[in-house]
Protein backbone atom coordinates (compact mmCIF):
# COMPACT_ATOMS: atom_id res chain seq x y z
CA UNK A 1 0.00 0.00 0.00
CA UNK A 2 1.19 3.52 -0.80
CA UNK A 3 1.18 6.27 1.77
CA UNK A 4 -1.18 8.38 -0.36
CA UNK A 5 -3.80 5.64 -0.02
CA UNK A 6 -3.99 6.20 3.74
CA UNK A 7 -6.57 8.70 4.89
CA UNK A 8 -5.31 11.74 6.71
CA UNK A 9 -6.96 10.48 9.91
CA UNK A 10 -5.41 7.00 9.58
CA UNK A 11 -1.93 8.41 8.92
CA UNK A 12 -2.13 10.61 12.00
CA UNK A 13 -3.53 7.78 14.10
CA UNK A 14 -0.54 5.62 13.13
CA UNK A 15 1.96 8.44 13.66
CA UNK A 16 0.53 9.31 17.08
CA UNK A 17 0.39 5.66 18.10
CA UNK A 18 2.73 2.81 17.10
CA UNK A 19 4.18 4.74 14.15
CA UNK A 20 4.07 4.25 10.41
CA UNK A 21 6.33 1.76 8.59
CA UNK A 22 7.84 3.23 5.46
CA UNK A 23 10.27 1.87 2.86
CA UNK A 24 12.83 4.11 1.20
CA UNK A 25 15.32 2.44 -1.12
CA UNK A 26 16.93 -0.51 0.67
CA UNK A 27 15.86 0.71 4.13
CA UNK A 28 12.70 0.50 6.14
CA UNK A 29 11.86 2.87 8.95
CA UNK A 30 9.23 3.29 11.59
CA UNK A 31 8.30 6.90 12.20
CA UNK A 32 6.32 8.00 15.23
CA UNK A 33 5.38 11.65 15.73
CA UNK A 34 2.77 13.90 17.30
CA UNK A 35 4.06 16.91 15.32
CA UNK A 36 1.60 18.08 12.68
CA UNK A 37 4.29 19.31 10.24
CA UNK A 38 5.80 15.80 10.16
CA UNK A 39 2.44 14.29 9.15
CA UNK A 40 2.03 17.09 6.62
CA UNK A 41 5.53 16.59 5.18
CA UNK A 42 5.11 12.83 4.87
CA UNK A 43 1.73 13.28 3.15
CA UNK A 44 3.08 15.82 0.69
CA UNK A 45 6.43 14.23 -0.09
CA UNK A 46 6.20 10.47 0.54
CA UNK A 47 2.83 9.73 -1.09
CA UNK A 48 4.31 7.23 -3.57
CA UNK A 49 6.23 5.26 -0.94
CA UNK A 50 5.20 1.87 0.39
CA UNK A 51 3.74 1.85 3.91
CA UNK A 52 2.67 -0.93 6.25
CA UNK A 53 1.42 -1.31 9.75
CA UNK A 54 4.38 -0.62 12.01
CA UNK A 55 3.39 -3.36 14.45
CA UNK A 56 3.57 -6.07 11.76
CA UNK A 57 6.84 -5.26 9.99
CA UNK A 58 10.53 -5.18 10.85
CA UNK A 59 12.14 -1.75 10.48
CA UNK A 60 15.84 -0.90 10.17
CA UNK A 61 15.42 2.44 11.93
CA UNK A 62 12.95 3.39 14.64
CA UNK A 63 12.56 7.16 14.61
CA UNK A 64 10.43 9.52 16.66
CA UNK A 65 10.00 13.29 16.44
CA UNK A 66 8.15 14.81 19.36
CA UNK A 67 8.16 17.97 21.45
CA UNK A 68 10.14 17.77 24.71
CA UNK A 69 7.91 16.98 27.65
CA UNK A 70 8.90 19.99 29.78
CA UNK A 71 7.76 23.64 29.66
CA UNK A 72 9.55 24.30 26.36
CA UNK A 73 6.55 22.82 24.61
CA UNK A 74 4.76 26.09 25.41
CA UNK A 75 7.60 28.62 25.31
CA UNK A 76 9.43 28.66 21.96
CA UNK A 77 8.32 25.10 21.19
CA UNK A 78 10.93 22.62 20.08
CA UNK A 79 11.19 19.15 18.61
CA UNK A 80 13.43 16.23 19.56
CA UNK A 81 14.67 13.54 17.20
CA UNK A 82 15.09 10.11 18.71
CA UNK A 83 16.56 6.96 17.21
CA UNK A 84 15.91 3.68 19.02
CA UNK A 85 14.95 5.77 22.05
CA UNK A 86 18.21 7.76 22.08
CA UNK A 87 18.32 11.49 21.26
CA UNK A 88 21.57 12.05 19.33
CA UNK A 89 20.95 15.76 18.61
CA UNK A 90 19.97 18.87 20.49
CA UNK A 91 16.31 19.84 19.97
CA UNK A 92 15.44 22.24 17.16
CA UNK A 93 12.65 24.80 16.85
CA UNK A 94 9.34 23.07 16.15
CA UNK A 95 9.18 24.77 12.74
CA UNK A 96 12.18 22.64 11.70
CA UNK A 97 10.58 19.28 12.57
CA UNK A 98 10.26 18.09 8.98
CA UNK A 99 13.84 18.98 7.92
CA UNK A 100 14.98 17.37 11.16
CA UNK A 101 13.31 14.11 10.08
CA UNK A 102 15.27 14.18 6.81
CA UNK A 103 18.58 15.16 8.47
CA UNK A 104 18.09 12.60 11.20
CA UNK A 105 17.36 9.87 8.69
CA UNK A 106 20.53 10.79 6.77
CA UNK A 107 22.43 10.43 10.03
CA UNK A 108 20.84 7.03 10.80
CA UNK A 109 21.80 5.67 7.38
CA UNK A 110 25.28 7.18 7.18
CA UNK A 111 26.27 6.03 10.65
CA UNK A 112 24.81 2.51 10.52
CA UNK A 113 24.56 1.13 6.96
CA UNK A 114 28.13 -0.10 6.69
CA UNK A 115 27.32 -2.72 4.09
CA UNK A 116 27.66 0.26 1.75
CA UNK A 117 30.50 2.67 1.21
CA UNK A 118 28.54 5.90 1.72
CA UNK A 119 29.74 9.08 0.07
CA UNK A 120 28.35 12.52 0.79
CA UNK A 121 27.22 13.22 -2.76
CA UNK A 122 24.11 13.46 -4.89
CA UNK A 123 23.65 10.77 -7.51
CA UNK A 124 21.44 10.62 -10.59
CA UNK A 125 21.10 8.04 -13.35
CA UNK A 126 20.44 7.82 -17.07
CA UNK A 127 20.64 4.77 -19.35
CA UNK A 128 21.79 2.62 -16.42
CA UNK A 129 24.81 4.77 -15.59
CA UNK A 130 25.08 6.85 -12.43
CA UNK A 131 26.54 10.34 -12.24
CA UNK A 132 27.90 11.02 -8.76
CA UNK A 133 27.95 14.71 -7.81
CA UNK A 134 30.16 15.34 -4.80
CA UNK A 135 30.65 18.97 -3.93
CA UNK A 136 31.01 21.30 -0.99
CA UNK A 137 27.99 23.39 0.13
CA UNK A 138 27.28 26.34 -2.14
CA UNK A 139 28.43 24.57 -5.29
CA UNK A 140 24.91 24.27 -6.68
CA UNK A 141 24.79 20.48 -6.24
CA UNK A 142 21.18 20.30 -5.02
CA UNK A 143 19.93 22.77 -7.62
CA UNK A 144 21.61 20.82 -10.39
CA UNK A 145 20.30 17.53 -9.00
CA UNK A 146 16.75 18.90 -8.88
CA UNK A 147 17.07 20.28 -12.41
CA UNK A 148 18.37 16.96 -13.74
CA UNK A 149 15.67 14.83 -12.14
CA UNK A 150 13.01 17.21 -13.46
CA UNK A 151 14.51 16.72 -16.94
CA UNK A 152 14.52 12.96 -17.37
CA UNK A 153 17.37 11.81 -15.12
CA UNK A 154 16.45 9.36 -12.36
CA UNK A 155 17.01 10.45 -8.78
CA UNK A 156 19.09 7.96 -6.82
CA UNK A 157 19.80 10.35 -3.94
CA UNK A 158 20.38 14.05 -3.36
CA UNK A 159 22.67 13.46 -0.38
CA UNK A 160 23.95 9.89 0.11
CA UNK A 161 25.65 7.80 -2.56
CA UNK A 162 25.30 4.16 -1.48
CA UNK A 163 27.92 1.90 -3.08
CA UNK A 164 27.25 -1.80 -2.59
CA UNK A 165 30.46 -3.33 -1.24
CA UNK A 166 29.81 -6.69 -2.93
CA UNK A 167 28.76 -5.57 -6.40
CA UNK A 168 30.08 -2.01 -6.70
CA UNK A 169 26.62 -0.97 -7.90
CA UNK A 170 24.98 2.21 -6.65
CA UNK A 171 21.70 1.73 -4.84
CA UNK A 172 18.85 4.22 -5.00
CA UNK A 173 17.51 6.17 -2.06
CA UNK A 174 15.14 8.56 -3.83
CA UNK A 175 13.92 10.69 -0.94
CA UNK A 176 12.82 14.34 -1.16
CA UNK A 177 15.46 16.70 -2.55
CA UNK A 178 16.62 19.30 -0.05
CA UNK A 179 16.66 22.80 -1.55
CA UNK A 180 18.19 25.78 0.17
CA UNK A 181 17.77 29.54 -0.06
CA UNK A 182 17.90 30.86 -3.67
CA UNK A 183 17.54 27.41 -5.18
CA UNK A 184 13.92 27.19 -3.92
CA UNK A 185 12.49 29.95 -6.18
CA UNK A 186 14.92 28.95 -8.93
CA UNK A 187 13.55 25.40 -9.10
CA UNK A 188 9.95 26.66 -8.80
CA UNK A 189 10.61 28.89 -11.84
CA UNK A 190 12.40 26.09 -13.71
CA UNK A 191 9.47 23.70 -13.28
CA UNK A 192 6.25 25.44 -12.14
CA UNK A 193 4.42 22.10 -11.71
CA UNK A 194 6.97 20.73 -9.23
CA UNK A 195 5.85 20.28 -5.62
CA UNK A 196 8.08 21.91 -3.01
CA UNK A 197 6.85 21.87 0.56
CA UNK A 198 6.57 24.74 3.03
CA UNK A 199 9.98 26.26 3.77
CA UNK A 200 11.59 26.18 7.22
CA UNK A 201 13.45 29.39 7.95
CA UNK A 202 16.52 30.18 10.07
CA UNK A 203 17.83 26.63 10.06
CA UNK A 204 21.57 25.92 10.31
CA UNK A 205 21.51 25.80 6.49
CA UNK A 206 19.36 28.91 6.02
CA UNK A 207 15.90 28.53 4.50
CA UNK A 208 15.23 24.89 3.61
CA UNK A 209 12.41 23.22 1.68
CA UNK A 210 12.04 19.78 0.14
CA UNK A 211 11.08 18.85 -3.40
CA UNK A 212 8.89 15.79 -3.92
CA UNK A 213 10.90 13.03 -5.65
CA UNK A 214 9.67 12.15 -9.16
CA UNK A 215 7.16 9.29 -9.19
CA UNK A 216 9.27 7.31 -11.67
CA UNK A 217 12.34 7.53 -9.43
CA UNK A 218 10.34 6.18 -6.49
CA UNK A 219 8.84 3.41 -8.65
CA UNK A 220 12.36 2.30 -9.68
CA UNK A 221 13.89 2.68 -6.23
CA UNK A 222 15.03 -0.96 -6.13
CA UNK A 223 16.94 -0.64 -9.41
CA UNK A 224 20.69 -0.18 -8.94
CA UNK A 225 23.03 1.57 -11.40
CA UNK A 226 26.63 1.19 -12.50
CA UNK A 227 29.02 4.05 -11.75
CA UNK A 228 29.40 6.12 -14.92
CA UNK A 229 30.80 9.48 -13.93
CA UNK A 230 32.03 11.46 -10.95
CA UNK A 231 31.32 15.11 -11.69
CA UNK A 232 32.22 18.04 -9.43
CA UNK A 233 29.71 20.80 -10.17
CA UNK A 234 30.50 24.40 -9.42
CA UNK A 235 27.95 27.12 -9.98
CA UNK A 236 29.59 30.46 -10.81
CA UNK A 237 27.55 33.54 -11.74
CA UNK A 238 27.92 34.34 -15.43
CA UNK A 239 30.27 31.42 -16.13
CA UNK A 240 30.18 29.52 -19.39
CA UNK A 241 29.38 25.81 -19.21
CA UNK A 242 32.63 23.83 -19.16
CA UNK A 243 33.20 20.16 -18.41
CA UNK A 244 36.86 19.14 -18.11
CA UNK A 245 38.47 15.83 -17.18
CA UNK A 246 40.03 15.72 -13.73
CA UNK A 247 42.58 13.47 -12.03
CA UNK A 248 41.17 10.11 -10.98
CA UNK A 249 43.61 9.79 -8.07
CA UNK A 250 42.66 13.21 -6.72
CA UNK A 251 38.98 12.43 -7.22
CA UNK A 252 39.44 9.28 -5.16
CA UNK A 253 41.09 11.29 -2.37
CA UNK A 254 38.18 13.73 -2.30
CA UNK A 255 35.62 10.92 -2.17
CA UNK A 256 37.54 9.16 0.60
CA UNK A 257 37.57 12.37 2.65
CA UNK A 258 33.87 12.90 2.01
CA UNK A 259 32.73 9.35 2.68
CA UNK A 260 30.90 8.84 5.95
CA UNK A 261 32.37 5.43 6.66
CA UNK A 262 35.63 5.18 4.67
CA UNK A 263 37.74 5.09 7.83
CA UNK A 264 35.38 2.60 9.43
CA UNK A 265 35.71 0.23 6.45
CA UNK A 266 39.52 0.50 6.22
CA UNK A 267 41.10 -1.52 3.38
CA UNK A 268 37.64 -2.56 2.19
CA UNK A 269 36.68 1.10 1.74
CA UNK A 270 39.87 1.60 -0.29
CA UNK A 271 39.04 -1.39 -2.49
CA UNK A 272 35.43 -0.33 -3.11
CA UNK A 273 36.35 3.32 -3.69
CA UNK A 274 39.19 2.62 -6.13
CA UNK A 275 37.02 0.13 -8.01
CA UNK A 276 34.38 2.85 -8.37
CA UNK A 277 36.88 5.39 -9.68
CA UNK A 278 38.30 2.86 -12.11
CA UNK A 279 34.88 2.50 -13.74
CA UNK A 280 33.95 6.18 -13.75
CA UNK A 281 35.01 9.10 -15.91
CA UNK A 282 35.87 12.08 -13.68
CA UNK A 283 35.13 15.71 -14.51
CA UNK A 284 35.12 19.23 -13.13
CA UNK A 285 31.99 21.02 -14.23
CA UNK A 286 31.41 24.75 -14.17
CA UNK A 287 28.05 26.27 -15.01
CA UNK A 288 25.77 29.23 -14.46
CA UNK A 289 22.66 28.36 -16.48
CA UNK A 290 20.72 25.28 -15.36
CA UNK A 291 19.35 24.53 -18.85
CA UNK A 292 22.87 24.48 -20.31
CA UNK A 293 24.09 22.29 -17.47
CA UNK A 294 21.34 19.74 -18.13
CA UNK A 295 22.13 19.76 -21.85
CA UNK A 296 25.79 19.04 -21.05
CA UNK A 297 24.78 16.07 -18.88
CA UNK A 298 22.45 14.81 -21.61
CA UNK A 299 25.30 14.92 -24.13
CA UNK A 300 27.46 12.93 -21.75
CA UNK A 301 24.75 10.28 -21.32
CA UNK A 302 24.06 10.15 -25.06
CA UNK A 303 27.73 9.44 -25.74
CA UNK A 304 27.78 6.42 -23.40
CA UNK A 305 26.36 2.99 -24.18
CA UNK A 306 23.19 2.03 -22.31
CA UNK A 307 23.85 -0.25 -19.33
CA UNK A 308 21.44 -2.89 -18.12
CA UNK A 309 21.69 -3.70 -14.44
CA UNK A 310 19.94 -6.61 -12.77
CA UNK A 311 18.58 -5.46 -9.42
CA UNK B 1 47.94 -8.92 3.42
CA UNK B 2 50.66 -6.51 2.30
CA UNK B 3 50.97 -3.39 4.43
CA UNK B 4 50.48 -1.03 1.46
CA UNK B 5 47.72 -1.32 -1.09
CA UNK B 6 48.43 0.74 -4.16
CA UNK B 7 46.08 1.69 -6.96
CA UNK B 8 47.61 3.39 -9.98
CA UNK B 9 45.54 5.78 -12.08
CA UNK B 10 47.62 6.80 -15.11
CA UNK B 11 50.68 8.68 -13.87
CA UNK B 12 49.31 9.09 -10.30
CA UNK B 13 48.40 6.67 -7.54
CA UNK B 14 46.67 6.34 -4.20
CA UNK B 15 48.05 4.22 -1.38
CA UNK B 16 46.30 2.72 1.62
CA UNK B 17 48.48 1.96 4.65
CA UNK B 18 46.83 -0.97 6.45
CA UNK B 19 48.92 -0.29 9.58
CA UNK B 20 47.85 3.31 10.11
CA UNK B 21 44.57 3.33 8.15
CA UNK B 22 45.83 6.42 6.31
CA UNK B 23 45.38 7.02 2.60
CA UNK B 24 47.96 8.95 0.58
CA UNK B 25 47.97 10.54 -2.84
CA UNK B 26 51.09 10.00 -4.93
CA UNK B 27 51.67 12.62 -7.63
CA UNK B 28 53.55 11.58 -10.80
CA UNK B 29 57.05 12.13 -9.40
CA UNK B 30 56.35 10.15 -6.22
CA UNK B 31 54.84 7.27 -8.18
CA UNK B 32 57.72 7.24 -10.66
CA UNK B 33 60.23 7.20 -7.78
CA UNK B 34 58.38 4.41 -6.02
CA UNK B 35 58.30 2.37 -9.21
CA UNK B 36 62.01 3.00 -9.79
CA UNK B 37 62.78 1.73 -6.28
CA UNK B 38 60.68 -1.35 -6.91
CA UNK B 39 62.34 -2.05 -10.27
CA UNK B 40 65.92 -1.48 -9.03
CA UNK B 41 66.64 -2.73 -5.53
CA UNK B 42 69.21 -0.02 -4.67
CA UNK B 43 69.19 2.60 -7.42
CA UNK B 44 71.95 5.20 -7.44
CA UNK B 45 71.02 8.87 -7.52
CA UNK B 46 72.16 9.03 -11.15
CA UNK B 47 70.02 6.01 -12.05
CA UNK B 48 67.03 7.71 -10.48
CA UNK B 49 67.57 11.02 -12.27
CA UNK B 50 68.08 9.25 -15.60
CA UNK B 51 64.90 7.18 -15.27
CA UNK B 52 62.81 10.10 -14.07
CA UNK B 53 64.11 12.45 -16.76
CA UNK B 54 63.02 9.87 -19.33
CA UNK B 55 59.57 9.80 -17.77
CA UNK B 56 59.29 13.62 -17.75
CA UNK B 57 57.78 13.80 -14.29
CA UNK B 58 59.44 16.95 -12.99
CA UNK B 59 57.42 20.03 -12.09
CA UNK B 60 58.65 23.52 -13.00
CA UNK B 61 60.29 25.27 -10.06
CA UNK B 62 62.80 23.37 -7.93
CA UNK B 63 65.76 21.74 -9.75
CA UNK B 64 65.12 18.03 -10.52
CA UNK B 65 67.65 16.84 -7.92
CA UNK B 66 65.96 18.85 -5.17
CA UNK B 67 62.54 17.59 -6.24
CA UNK B 68 63.82 14.02 -6.09
CA UNK B 69 65.34 14.49 -2.64
CA UNK B 70 62.23 16.14 -1.26
CA UNK B 71 59.95 13.43 -2.65
CA UNK B 72 62.25 10.64 -1.44
CA UNK B 73 62.06 12.13 2.06
CA UNK B 74 58.27 12.09 1.88
CA UNK B 75 58.20 8.48 0.67
CA UNK B 76 60.56 7.47 3.49
CA UNK B 77 58.38 9.25 6.05
CA UNK B 78 55.41 7.23 4.79
CA UNK B 79 57.67 4.13 4.94
CA UNK B 80 56.86 3.38 1.31
CA UNK B 81 60.63 3.05 0.73
CA UNK B 82 63.26 2.08 3.30
CA UNK B 83 65.65 4.50 4.98
CA UNK B 84 69.21 4.51 3.60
Amino acid sequence: MKLLQLSSADLRAHLHGPGIWLRTGPFSLRVQSRVESVAEGLTELYGQFEVRSASESFADFHIALNPPSHLRRWFRPQVNFSFDGVEPFKPLPLDQAYPMLEWGLNWCISSHAHHYLIIHAAVVEKNGLAAILPAPPGSGKSTLTAGLVLSGWRLLSDELTLIDRKTGLIHALPRPVSLKNESIPLIRAFSPSVFINRASHDTAKGTVAHMRPPKESVRRQHEAARPGWVIFPKWTAGATTVMEPRSKAQTFMFLAQNAFNYSHLGAEGFRVGTQLIEQAACYDFQYSRLEEAIAAFDRLAAASPTEKVES
Amino acid sequence: MARFQIKIFGSEAVVFDTDSGDTHYLPPLALALLQTYREHSRPSHDDILRVLTERLVFEPGLPPKAQVNQTLDELRKLELIGRQ
